[in-house]
């Protein structure tokens, strides 16, 4: 297997994965006090990696498919660690994601005042995790890279977050340790069933697990992955963590963190374990219909932006766990497409909000109100994205979802029925919410606030550009994804 | 009289009441005489067995030597203890020490 | 590129007229926002080239035999392939033509009707979303392209109903258009999604070819043909989701008389129409349809016989005759319903366009106000408006006339009677509702009020004054109208040349026209003479001298507020939205939220600190304890290994 791949020339796998971490060192070697050097240098080092994840979206051979850019060197040979790094259809969506998050992210941050060196640094350790994980095909750097972005969570939200930030932080953090205290004995225990000689994910897969051994693991990981995936009913933490943290944490969070539990469920859950995946996909659809029918309901309820976000993330997450639950082509396209435009749109919600309530020093929707006609343009980056939340077509989370329901409703038809009509409801709170926020009579209260200058409204116009792109454009993405799906549904 | 068991039994008697002074005594100074008297007694019973067993006279000597540097050791960094107790609280009744309480 | 250019101008011609305004609302949004003159221009310089397009088009292909379709692929997952194409066949040119010439006019029109507002730019950007989306959506040549672009356009209608996203009441109208219409639309995405699963093609060709040759089950084409109708019932405002488009005239007129009379209401009749010998494969489907058309057709009229709003009279005009669009087709009479949604584009969007001159001139809806203020004045518009009326009511020689006579020719051809009654009746109601807004202004009670400042002004100078004030931008607003109102009057003309260009070429949809018969003159004595009817009781009522201009409908004062609440239709909605959505799922989920799922967890970490707390209390921090434990451990371990 491994003699068909080809080793890349220039490991620029790795060199992505090292923009984050030299990137943390050099900010922690500027003076704390240089904030706009500590600014320009990170916004540096994210521009770096999103020009290098372009060139490796734009040098991923589509004809050939398949693993590329592999780089694999044996590290712990008595335990069978590789380092092993590589992208195909799945991750490159991924890793191209991040980076726009970050880079996007990052910039958005450009008026942070307290701590500005210790807030990107953890970033870019955050951010260094995250990579990690997504260009990562050994089960024990998975999990150690997974574990890598959970921890600077908890400072990032707790010294830096708003609404009830310790708590918030405490929750998330707990949360996602429970999580991860499911995924590591999954792990090992797939480490053990194959003999404890390797955890490379493609010998495992290879080795093929007894069907017990595989629903027991299977389960596991989609429990512990679910968790972060914000899996009803262990969504929770996630819209309490949203509003709880700041902006460009906000948006990684939601955009790139959340992905990384609905990629798990599909790197190693049902890479490694296509037989559990079959037992326990019912379960899997069940609650990824009732997460995108009840986050929309609760949705309605919510009078904080931050939270109403959240929630729409929770039934955004479902239609991905709906998709990946289907086991069909269109299905697992729909849900990794679902990921990405997921990503891209909740960092613009984020982004978008971020700058009103820096400004307001309120997210509450009743306190607001009016605020087009003081800020259009801030206002137009939440509508936009609240458009393609409901899923406005061209836009790119439409396709998404057009894919995931034709499949959905093939697979189950009485839970995709319900999951339509979750449509209609998010219809109505996401307008209900721009209604509300953004709509009526002007504000006097914010009539002071500038627009949005054009030099922060750069990176929210980046976004609402991939936004739309891909979705006029939707071939370019998923004749990516699909060139990794269709061989991968071929051997469940 | 020149037995085993009578060193024995003394070593005992002097271990025991080093155990009851220690866990009885509140004064830290009297803990560590109390500490002092247990090492004596294993100490005892070493030379002891050494005495009447060993086939190789010198060992047990040489654990008794190691065990008073240890006893000493012990008592400087203990008395040294109990002086910043002391400092610190006025005493040196172990009943006013309990900052570990959970 | 270019040789596929060169051999075949026709992609390019709809790729510029349908892609242009894409372009257009792009680079305003962009880039001319503080430059509403430029962003005008550049909107209405899109839009020209989409109607040279549009009549090069129709010049060169009406007498194409065959459709003529293009397609490439614009997503390919798995076995599902979402095309984007044109697929240009009589009926498409048609609703082409009708669209881009509609487009140009109200854009046109709304250079005088928005002069001076903030919002111009954004009004031109959304104006040329609408062009864009509403032609692709025309020429789409498979059910997904147009359903794609059918929420488009659904975005654009709440985009240009919540225009003035200010008044409370427009953002309103603009959810609600936008959330009633996403009911139906769920239901079309689902029936498209079945016929996906079931027949694997979403080619409207395919379908319809399918379809007649009964190589589709009748089961699955009754139960997507029924869900597929759902998304007419949104769209094109049938019952029970009417309510969004009285609503909707919260907008600036000149996009009620595009979007919502003219061309997106119509978009759901369009679609009935595009897969018409579909939906007559399925008797079932045809019938639900006939019923849902009538029944909507008589609400609404009922509704418009009440309203003081002129909008909202044309409004509820609008649902009503759509409904009457819908009978036709459901009745079998593809040629009547795409004949009526033809003219009725016509002489609705000149309507309303009459009705914006008014607005702009008097800054009232209230019809009696108007006519009150000198309403008469204005003297073109409101020999336009009468035109429309005229036509409304189904009068010769106007284009009304024409398909009123086709669609009742068809009705009367179906075997059950009381579907022919029904349209009777609304005729009737048609005339009469028409007729009395048209009395309002032209004969108000009591005489024209003289007014002091302004409008005494304008009394003395009359018409010549206002011209005078604001002569171009008047001017930008009347010459749209007269055109409309010449078309009104001479489409009617070409029925027949127009009945062979859609029906000749190919699709024999016109099987349930058989009404032309025997019958026809009784029939058509009938129809005219009940117009006069219903004009007769508006003039009686309304029109003569000393009018009480009453109504005999207030003498019913139940029946008024039936009419008036729209037989109650909102307050249902807003009931069960209250109890069901926002009282019930909402509220119970948020509290499963917060107390079940939160609360168990907080109960989880609440009983491990507490755990914590009560072990904590073994920790005393007295050496001795902790040595006592020590060395009872010891002594237990030790006795271990003895025994």
């Amino acid at each position: 297997m491994m003699t068909s791949m080809e080793m890349a020339q220039f490991p620029i796998l790795t060199a992505i994965l090292m923009s984050t971490i030299v990137g943390m060192l050099v900010i922690l070697f500027i003076p704390g006090d240089r904030t706009k050097l500590i600014k320009q240098v990170s916004l540096s080092f994210a521009g770096l990696g999103l020009i290098l994840c372009l060139w490796l979206y734009y040098a991923y051979d589509v004809q050939k498919g398949g693993l590329q850019f592999v780089e694999r060197y044996l590290w712990v040979e008595s335990l069978g660690i590789y380092y092993f790094n590589a992208v195909d259809g799945i991750n490159l969506p991924m890793l191209l994601l991040t980076s726009i998050v970050l880079f996007t992210g990052v910039w958005t941050m450009w008026d942070l005042e307290l701590r500005v060196k210790e807030f990107f640094a953890l970033t870019y350790l955050l951010v260094a995790g995250v990579y990690g994980v997504f260009m990562s095909m050994d089960l024990f750097w998975i999990f150690v890279w997974y574990d890598v972005s959970l921890f600077p969570m908890y400072p990032l939200i707790a010294i830096w977050g708003g609404t009830r930030k310790e708590y918030g932080a405490m929750k998330l953090t707990l949360y996602l340790l429970a999580g991860s205290a499911l995924i590591l004995p999954g792990i090992l225990y797939l480490w053990a069933q194959g003999g404890g000689q390797t955890f490379d994910l493609f010998e495992l897969q290879a080795m093929g697990f007894s069907p017990l051994v595989q629903k027991v693991a299977f389960i596991m990981l989609y429990l512990g992955f679910g968790i972060l995936a914000a899996a009803w009913p262990f969504h929770t933490w996630s819209p309490v963590g949203h509003v709880a943290a700041p902006t460009a944490v906000s948006m990684i969070h939601a955009g790139v963190l959340m992905k990384l539990g609905a990629y798990g469920i599909l790197r190693l859950g049902m890479t490694l374990c296509p037989e559990g995946l079959a037992y326990w996909a019912d379960l899997m659809a069940l609650l990824a219909t009732i997460g995108i029918v009840y986050g929309a309901f609760v949705g309605l309820a919510q009078t904080d932006l931050k939270y109403v976000i959240g929630y729409s993330s929770v039934s955004h997450m479902g239609m991905v766990g709906l998709g990946l639950s289907t086991m069909t082509v269109n299905g697992i396209n729909g849900a990794v497409f679902q990921m990405f435009a997921h990503g891209v749109m909740t960092a613009l919600f984020f982004s978008a909000v971020g700058y009103i309530y820096d400004r307001t020093h309120t997210k509450m929707i009743p306190d607001l109100g009016g605020l087009s006609k003081t800020m259009p343009v801030a206002s137009s980056f939440f509508i936009v994205a609240a458009f393609a939340g409901i899923g406005v077509p061209c836009m790119a989370s439409f396709w998404a979802e057009l894919l995931v329901f034709i499949s959905a409703v093939k697979t189950y038809p009485v839970r995709g029925i319900f999951a339509l009509l979750g449509l209609v409801v998010s219809a109505l709170f996401m307008l209900r919410v721009v209604q509300k926020t953004f709509y009526g009579e002007k504000n006097e209260r914010w009539a002071h606030i500038p627009d949005v200058p054009l030099f922060l409204a750069t990176p929210r116009i980046i976004l609402v550009g991939v936004i739309i792109f891909f979705g006029l454009f939707p071939k370019l993405m998923l004749d990516v994804i699909q060139s990794a799906v269709v061989p991968f549904v071929s051997s469940l | 009289m020149n037995e085993l068991s009578t060193y024995l039994i003394v070593a005992a008697i002097l271990f025991s009441m080093g155990l009851l002074g220690l866990l009885q005594r509140r004064n830290l100074i009297g803990m560590l005489i109390s500490i002092e008297l247990m090492l004596n007694g294993a100490s005892l019973n070493f030379m002891a067995f050494n005495r009447f067993l060993a086939p190789e006279p010198a060992v047990g000597q040489i654990v008794t030597l190691f065990i008073m540097g240890l006893a000493a050791a012990e008592a400087a960094i203990g008395l040294s203890i109990i002086l910043a107790l002391f400092r610190r609280m006025h005493s040196i009744n172990v009943e006013r020490a309990q900052q570990l309480r959970g | 590129m270019a040789s596929i250019f060169l051999q075949d101008p026709i992609l390019p011609a709809v790729a510029l007229g349908t892609g242009l305004p894409f372009l257009a609302m792009a680079l305003i949004l962009i880039f001319t926002r503080h430059n509403p003159r430029l962003s005008s221009r550049i909107s209405i310089g899109a839009i020209s080239v989409a109607v040279v397009s549009a009549v090069y088009l129709l010049v060169k292909l009406h007498a194409a035999t065959a459709p003529i379709q293009y397609q490439t692929a614009w997503l390919l997952s798995d076995t599902l392939t979402v095309p984007f194409g044109y697929l240009l066949d009589p009926l498409s040119l048609t609703m082409l033509m009708i669209v881009a010439c509609i487009s140009f006019l109200v854009q046109i029109y709304s250079l005088g009707y928005m002069a001076g507002d903030p919002g111009f730019s954004r009004y031109y950007a959304f104006q040329s979303l609408f062009a864009w989306a509403m032609m692709n959506m025309v020429i789409a040549p498979s059910m997904l392209q147009l359903f794609i672009f059918w929420e488009l356009v659904g975005l654009a209608s709440y985009l240009l109903i919540g225009f003035y996203y200010e008044k409370w009441s427009a953002s309103q109208a603009g959810k609600k258009a936008f959330v009633m219409t996403r009911v139906g639309d769920v239901g079309f995405f689902l029936g498209i999604i079945l016929l996906t699963l079931g027949f694997g093609n979403l080619g409207i060709i395919d379908i319809n070819e399918a379809a007649r040759s009964g190589s589709m089950s009748s089961l699955l084409i009754t139960v997507s043909g029924l869900l597929i109708f759902c998304g007419v019932i949104g769209k094109s405002a049938q019952f029970p989701l009417l309510t969004w488009l009285p609503d909707a005239m919260e907008g600036p007129t000149p996009v009620s008389a595009l979007l919502h009379s003219a061309t997106m209401v119509a978009a759901g009749v369009y679609m009935f129409s595009r897969i018409f010998p579909f939906f007559a494969a399925s008797p079932d489907a045809m019938a639900f349809a006939l019923f849902i058309g009538t029944v909507t057709m008589l609400l609404a009229s009922t509704m418009a016989m009440v309203t003081y709003d002129l909008k909202q009279v044309w409004a509820y005009s609008t649902v009503s005759q759509l409904g009457f669009m819908v009978m036709a087709l459901a009745a079998g009479g593809y040629f009547a319903g795409v004949f009526h949604l033809t003219t009725h584009a016509g002489f609705k969007a000149l309507l309303f366009l009459c009705s914006g001159i008014f607005i702009h001139h008097y800054h009232t809806n209230d019809m009696r106000v108007i006519g009150k203020s000198g309403g008469r004045r204005l003297v073109i518009p409101i020999a336009c408006m009468t035109v429309g009326a005229l036509a409304l009511s189904g009068l010769f020689p106007f284009s009304g006339f024409f398909s009123k006579e086709a669609i009742l020719g068809v009705l009367a051809g179906h075997p059950n009677k009381i579907w022919l009654a029904a349209g009777l009746l609304g005729a009737l109601m048609t005339a009469y509702y028409s007729f009395r807004l048209i009395f309002f202004i032209l004969f108000p009670a009591g005489g024209i009020e003289e007014k002091a400042g302004h409008a005494h002004h304008e009394d003395i100078h009359g018409h010549e004054a206002h011209e005078g004030d604001h002569g171009f931008t008047f001017w930008l607003m009347v010459i749209p109208v007269m055109i409309l109102a010449g078309i009104t009057l001479v489409l009617g003309f070409f029925q027949s040349s127009f009945e062979h260009f859609l029906v000749g070429a190919g699709v024999d949809a016109h099987a349930g026209e058989g009404g032309h018969g025997a019958g026809h003159y009784v029939l058509l004595v009938a129809a005219v003479s009940m117009a006069l009817l219903g004009i007769l009781g508006a003039w009686i009522e309304f029109g003569r001298k000393g009018a009480a201009q009453q109504g005999f409908l207030s003498k019913f004062p139940r029946v008024w507020e039936l009419f008036a609440r729209r037989w109650f239709m909102d307050d249902f909605f807003r009931r069960s939205l209250d109890r069901f959505v926002y009282g019930g799922l909402t509220s119970i989920f948020t509290r499963n939220d917060r107390r079940v799922i939160d609360g168990g967890i907080d109960g989880l970490c609440f009983f491990t600190i507490a755990g914590g707390r009560l072990f904590s209390f073994l920790q005393s921090g007295m050496l001795q304890y902790n040595l006592l434990v020590m060395i009872g451990a010891v002594g237990v371990i030790i006795l271990y290994f003895l025994i």
